[in-house]
């Protein structure tokens, strides 16, 4: 006891030394936990996206095109699929095909075409405002409104597809009616329309002034009705009625299907239904084609744990010289002590008192350091992996 | 020996279950015309709850509705659809795929065009809009087929007993055979004879019984104007009609205008609504009754 309260006022004593022992030693033992508690996070938080999303139908081309595409809404552009290829589940009845239309952006951010079931597969909320009704709604991301400033009221102009196509694509304005709860999933950095407002933005369907009237209709004369009319930019209210489609809804594109089968085996006719090589459509997984992806980024880890490890063996052995020096300088106090009467065990109790008391704090300190990082991980690496986005 | 506690808590257990029974809501339906809903509420009979959710006096084809009725729309189990751009409306909200129900798919091969109406903007060169009719259901033949559709998904979802649904399917079925044998009898004796009706709702009427109907333009319930006569009359020495269908009971002013025209005039409600009177057999079979009788009144007949 004697001993602790003596190490203890020691310590206190020298208390700058003390401190950049305890903080170099609790840094010591933080940065390692703290680094593999994030990486597993993000490991997680990336595997699970592709897990939650049980298949993936698209064009035959890139996997990984098509998953960063539909899962991360990132600037791949895998080839559009028809929308027939989603009727052809539908006619299956062997799961739930959820189109997602993801060409467009605005203000920097994708622009996410896709029907409401969307919305309840993710278990997307809203936190202000409605979710879509109309056509030309918009239901935008916690982090798109951040970003933007922007919440229900506000409006967003789509981005026309390049410079050049000004004529064909359209900006089409659209008015935002809510904002989803964060989640922590690239859903917080998307703008989500109702897959028809993103074929409004691609010009397959558009309003415009009437061309002919229903007096010219039952007259006869609407087949001679050929002009070119102005097309709004803007659904509102007064001009929603004009919006029409062209063609077949079957023809219509999307950029892949995200495919929630009834049961596992509804999930492998699924699967033996798009395994020909030559087919248009393939059929994926996209939690096999994240993993394979995560694989590989984390190879990198081995790396850095050797790096932390050799780190930590050198700052050991920094603090252990500090401590041996500090004895061998405290050599005259030391004697002291002895002549007073103190034995050498005594001695050696008070001396292994204060390294012990030293590395107790700096313990208590990384632990509670580790909790936190631990607690707000998930938030944390969800912010990371947006950020790269 | 039974523990008294037990037997309580088995009792409260079971009127908790029992309670959340009762209190469960039946799955709900939300059909876009009449003859749909009929079909939906003939299949399912107590086991879904099944609504039409246009208001009276609203044509169902361009019912612009509310947010209020998209949310309602949205929370429905189910969502019947016409098909044949019936109800354009669908293709201004947001639904989910998963509740639609194209009662159509499958017939598209039987649908009417009826005008096409050429323009262009943009850079997508000239392109057509192309007419179809969507009455369908005054076929009823079609309209046995959209019931069948109906039941399929009906049971496919769960949604009522399937044991249930294929016994009312079959019966429905015969109703609706019935229904064509008698309008067809009735019918059989106007064939070709030339009518005129007041807004273009029975193509797939005449299509079925091979009659020869032209048709206006008018605003259903209104008395026509001037011009809308004059029109009429060119109409009638271009087609020889002396029978004219109104889709509503007339005002008594454009009845009696029509009158001196020497037409008569028949009502046949094309059914988007319900019917005024009776259900949609009894009314379709009456309005067949009346179309027949008044062609068949005529002096050249």
């Amino acid at each position: 006891m004697n001993a602790l309260y003596l190490a203890f006022a020691y310590l206190r004593y020298h208390w700058a030394r003390s401190l950049v022992l305890v903080l170099v030693a609790a840094l010591i033992m933080f940065v390692p936990v703290a680094t593999q508690t994030l990486l597993s996070s993000s490991e997680r938080a990336l595997v699970a996206r592709g897990e939650a999303t049980p298949l993936l139908l698209g064009s035959r081309g890139s996997q990984l095109d098509l998953t960063m595409a539909a899962l991360y809404f990132g600037e791949e552009r895998p080839d559009p699929v028809p929308m027939r290829e989603v009727e052809t589940v539908w006619d299956s009845g062997l799961g739930v095909p959820i189109p997602v239309h993801t060409a467009f952006s605005s203000s920097g951010f994708r622009i996410v075409g896709t029907t409401i079931d969307y919305f309840d597969f993710r278990q997307l909320t809203v936190s202000d405002g409605r979710g879509l009704s109309l056509l030309g709604d918009a239901v935008i991301g916690a982090k798109v409104a951040e970003a933007l400033g922007k919440g229900a009221g506000d409006a967003l102009v789509s981005s026309p597809e390049n410079l050049f196509d000004l004529d064909g694509v359209y900006p089409l304005e659209m008015p935002i009616v809510g904002v989803l709860e964060q989640t922590n999933t690239p859903d917080d950095e998307a703008i989500f329309v109702d897959i028809k407002t993103a074929w409004v933005i691609q010009g397959i369907g558009h309003g415009h002034e009437d061309v002919v009237t229903a007096t010219e209709v039952a007259n006869g004369t609407a087949a001679l009705a050929n002009a070119a009319v102005v097309q709004y930019q803007r659904i509102t209210s007064e001009n929603i009625e004009s919006f029409h489609f062209h063609g077949s809804q079957d023809d219509f594109p999307t950029s892949a299907v995200i495919v929630v089968p009834n049961d596992t085996r509804s999930a492998t006719i699924l699967k033996g239904r798009y395994l020909d090589a030559e087919g248009p459509t393939q059929l994926i997984e996209p939690a096999g084609v994240i993993q394979s992806l995560v694989d590989r980024i984390f190879r990198i880890k081995a790396l850095l744990d050797v790096v932390t490890g050799i780190i930590a063996v050198a700052a050991f052995a920094a603090i252990g010289l500090a401590v041996f020096l500090s004895y061998r300088l405290r050599a005259r106090e030391i004697a002291t002590a002895v002549k007073l009467g103190a034995r050498r065990g005594m001695v050696l109790r008070l001396l292994s008192s204060e390294t012990v008391t030293l590395l107790l704090i700096a313990g208590g300190i990384a632990a509670v350091g580790a909790a936190i990082v631990s607690q707000n991980a998930e938030a944390w690496t969800g912010w990371l992996l947006t950020l790269g986005a | 020996m039974h523990h008294p506690l037990r037997s309580t808590l088995w009792g409260a257990a079971v009127a908790f279950v029992g309670t959340g029974v009762a209190a469960q809501e039946a799955p709900s339906v939300i059909a876009v015309n009449y003859p749909l809903a009929y079909f939906a509420e003939r299949l399912a009979g107590d086991a879904m709850d099944v609504n039409f959710p246009v208001p009276a006096g609203v044509d169902p084809s361009f019912w612009r509705p509310s947010i209020s009725d998209i949310s309602t729309v949205q929370g429905a189990d189910l969502v019947l659809l016409n098909g044949a751009g019936f109800a354009t409306w669908i293709d201004r909200v947001s639904l989910s795929r998963s509740r639609l129900v194209n009662t159509s798919r499958g017939i598209e091969d039987q649908f009417i065009v009826t005008e096409s109406i050429t323009h262009s903007h943009g850079d997508g060169g000239e392109h057509s809009h192309e007419g179809l009719a969507t009455y369908t259901w005054l076929n009823p033949t079609l309209a046995s087929a959209q019931a069948e559709v109906i039941a399929g998904m009906m049971s496919a979802r769960g949604l009522a007993p399937e044991a249930d649904v294929d016994a009312a399917l079959t019966v429905l079925k015969g109703d609706l055979e019935a229904l064509h044998q008698e309008v067809a009898t009735a019918l059989s004796a106007v064939v070709g004879v030339p009518m005129i009706a007041t807004h273009p709702r029975y193509e797939y009427l005449a299509d079925r019984y091979d009659l020869t109907i032209t048709s206006l333009e008018w605003d259903a319930g209104a008395a026509p104007t001037e011009e809308e006569l004059a029109q009429l009359s060119d109409l009638m020495a271009e087609t020889d009609a002396q029978v004219l269908i109104w889709e509503a009971e007339p005002p008594a002013e454009g009845a009696a205008a029509t009158e001196a025209l020497g037409l008569a005039n028949v009502v046949f409600e094309p059914m988007a609504h319900a019917p005024s009177d009776g259900d949609f057999l009894s009314a379709f079979s009456s309005a067949a009754a009346a179309l027949a009788d008044a062609a068949g009144d005529l002096p050249a007949n």
